[in-house]
């Protein structure tokens, strides 16, 4: 997958911000580019990921993958798309609090086997949870939750990743080497970055930012 | 799959699987016992030698007093060949001529009139080799059958001819009973009479009938010895036997009811097979409901599992796992414990089939039938187990897709 296109895309929810750089425009994410999409809370960030990631369908105009309307892929292609082309950091992070931590990376390298356990144990020790990795999830307090997620979200091959408030409860350290091994990743695969923030932002260099 | 596994045995109740275990087990036991009792006693019924098996009935005319003749017309014979019921017909030819039938042993002889009859020889259902055995002492003669010339003819007799005498005449009377061996062993001589000519043959019993309730010889000695012998001129049968496709058909019956035509027999085989459907069908309904009902709370207490496991469900589609393999723990589920009831019902089955084999020889007359095996109880719990697993899938793939 090499664009990812928004058309005039309004959400049916809620009234988006007339000051919207995304809502209502025409917008086109390329692989390989780092985009920033600040919004106050409430603009629909979250929305926007929902749509992008075919889980909620929401909204007015069109969205798609190399020219493909979205609203036409069947649950088989969505699975593909999960598995080899976008992935997604959510917001509310999603694990499942009765496996471990890294059990809950496990369960998505079962499907894609991206990574060896050795890489995933690298990623445990550089992000400071390799001490939690057989705690318990529920037990883990959220910006070390946010680390799992994190590095759940590298296991898969990806042309986009998505990000939805991925450093919200990080200490500065901790998302500075977020940023780091996330620009490492993906300069050596080549994938877009989309990264939604209200506030903190996660640390990259930013070829583009859109007020949402 | 072990995580998997993991994450969706939450909220699996242990009882509520144990419950559906224990009625699923009683339902599906029901019903194969039935399965199994039906092929076991069947054949019982369907003896190999039962003339008058499921499909043959041997039909008579009300006999009223003072009538000269409760013979078929040519008529009626064609009316009822072409009825749409009667697959085939054999009319009953008598022997027009007296007949003096002797037995004589270690000096003793006794005679008595007899009479005879035919039917042509596709209505017999005695097996060949039954009769093989009588004959074994004169290689190279015809087993079933006459041909002008020869002095041997071979005979059947019904087979209540020799219980009538074993526990009726001799137990009272003191003399010895007999078996059909023996019986097949003595040498009988038929003293024939008639158009002014006399001849004697060698009768020979080559085998019983449990149906048929006459002196049956070969229809080509008949048909030569009524042309030789015969004073009196040919009448209709008074009796023919017809194929039918089913004795329960209802046109059959309401015809036979019309034209008071007797069924000879009647109550015994066809009825008795009637009834062992009717109870088979019953026994396997009852299983068959309690087997539905506990499939139906199985279905329940995994789409309740499923509803309580939506949230995780749906992370899953989102990690990018398909419908199919998140569905697949609650198919394996389901596949496991129905195969569970399964190999716990067959035990039971055959247990419960060997305190009522015994049994079986009450109801089967002689106990030489062989009762049938346990394939088509072991096919039909086969086939219950995949297609149940099979909808249990289906339902849960359906469920699982709508979280989507």
């Amino acid at each position: 997958m090499k664009e990812l296109s928004l058309r005039h895309v309004l959400p049916r929810a809620f009234a988006p911000p007339a000051t919207s750089q995304v809502w209502g425009e025409d917008i086109v994410f390329t692989r390989g580019k780092t985009c920033l999409v600040e919004a106050a809370s409430g603009a629909g960030k979250s929305s926007l990921c929902g749509y992008l990631y075919g889980y909620r369908r929401d909204y007015d105009g069109v969205i798609a993958f190399d020219g493909t309307d979205i609203r036409k892929l069947g649950v088989r292609s969505w699975g593909d798309v999960r598995r080899h082309s976008i992935a997604m950091m959510f917001q509310g992070l999603r694990l499942f609090p009765e496996l471990t931590a890294l059990e809950n990376v496990q369960i998505k390298n079962n499907l894609t086997h991206h990574k060896t356990p050795s890489q995933i144990a690298t990623l445990f020790e550089s992000l400071g949870v390799a001490d939690k990795a057989h705690a318990r999830v529920d037990r883990l307090s959220f910006g070390q939750q946010q680390r799992v997620a994190f590095i759940r979200l590298l296991c898969q091959p990806a042309d986009f990743l998505l990000l939805d408030e991925p450093v919200s409860h990080l200490d500065d350290t901790n998302a500075a080497v977020m940023g780091r091994i996330l620009f490492d990743e993906t300069r050596a695969s080549g994938a877009g970055v989309i990264v939604t923030s209200i506030g903190k932002h996660l640390d990259l260099p930013y070829e583009r930012r859109l007020a949402l | 799959m072990r995580l998997l596994w993991k994450l969706l045995r939450r909220h699996v109740s242990a009882l509520q699987l144990a419950g559906f275990w224990l009625t699923n087990l009683v339902g599906v036991t029901i019903v194969l016992l039935a399965v199994q009792l039906y092929s076991d006693v069947r054949p019982v019924l369907e003896a190999p030698d039962s003339f008058m098996a499921n499909d043959y009935l041997v039909l008579s005319k009300e006999v009223h007093a003072g009538q000269q003749s409760a013979a078929f017309s040519a008529d009626e014979i064609d009316d009822l060949s072409a009825q749409p019921f009667t697959v085939d017909l054999g009319e009953f030819t008598a022997a027009r001529y007296s007949i003096m039938g002797g037995l004589s042993m270690m000096g003793y002889g006794m005679s008595t009139y007899l009479f005879l009859e035919a039917v042509p020889d596709r209505f017999l259902d005695v097996p060949a080799q039954d009769m093989r055995s009588a004959h074994a002492s004169t290689p190279g003669d015809a087993v079933w059958g006459f041909k002008p010339g020869d002095r041997r003819v071979p005979i059947i007799l019904p087979r209540n001819y020799l219980n009538l005498y074993n526990f009726g005449f001799a137990s009272t009377q003191g003399l010895p009973q007999m078996s059909e061996q023996a019986v097949q062993a003595f040498p009988l001589t038929l003293d024939v009479t008639g158009n002014g000519r006399h001849e004697r043959f060698q009768g020979r019993v080559v085998a019983f009938s449990n149906r048929l309730n006459t002196i049956l010889v070969p229809e080509s000695f008949i048909e030569w010895s009524n042309a030789t012998f015969a004073d009196r001129g040919a009448t209709g049968p008074s009796r023919v036997i017809i194929e039918v496709r089913n004795t329960g058909d209802e046109a059959l019956l309401s015809y036979l009811r019309a034209r008071e035509y007797r069924v000879e027999g009647d109550g015994d085989t066809g009825q008795a097979d009637y009834v062992l459907r009717i109870a088979t069908g019953v026994v396997s309904g009852i299983g068959g409901l309690i087997t539905a009902m506990s499939i139906f709370v199985l279905m329940l207490s995994i789409l309740l599992l499923l509803q309580k496991n939506t949230r995780k469900l749906q992370d899953l589609l989102l990690l990018g796992y398909t419908p199919a393999r998140v569905s697949r723990p609650y198919q394996l589920l389901t596949l496991g414990l129905n195969v569970a009831v399964f190999v716990c019902a067959v035990p039971l089955v055959l247990w419960a089939r060997k305190t009522y084999l015994p049994f079986m020889t009450l109801i089967g007359g002689d106990g030489n039938h062989t009762p049938a095996g346990i394939g088509t109880m072991l096919t039909v719990g086969v086939a219950m187990v995949l297609t149940v697993t099979l909808v249990n899938a289906i339902v849960i793939r359906r469920q699982v897709r709508r979280l989507w």
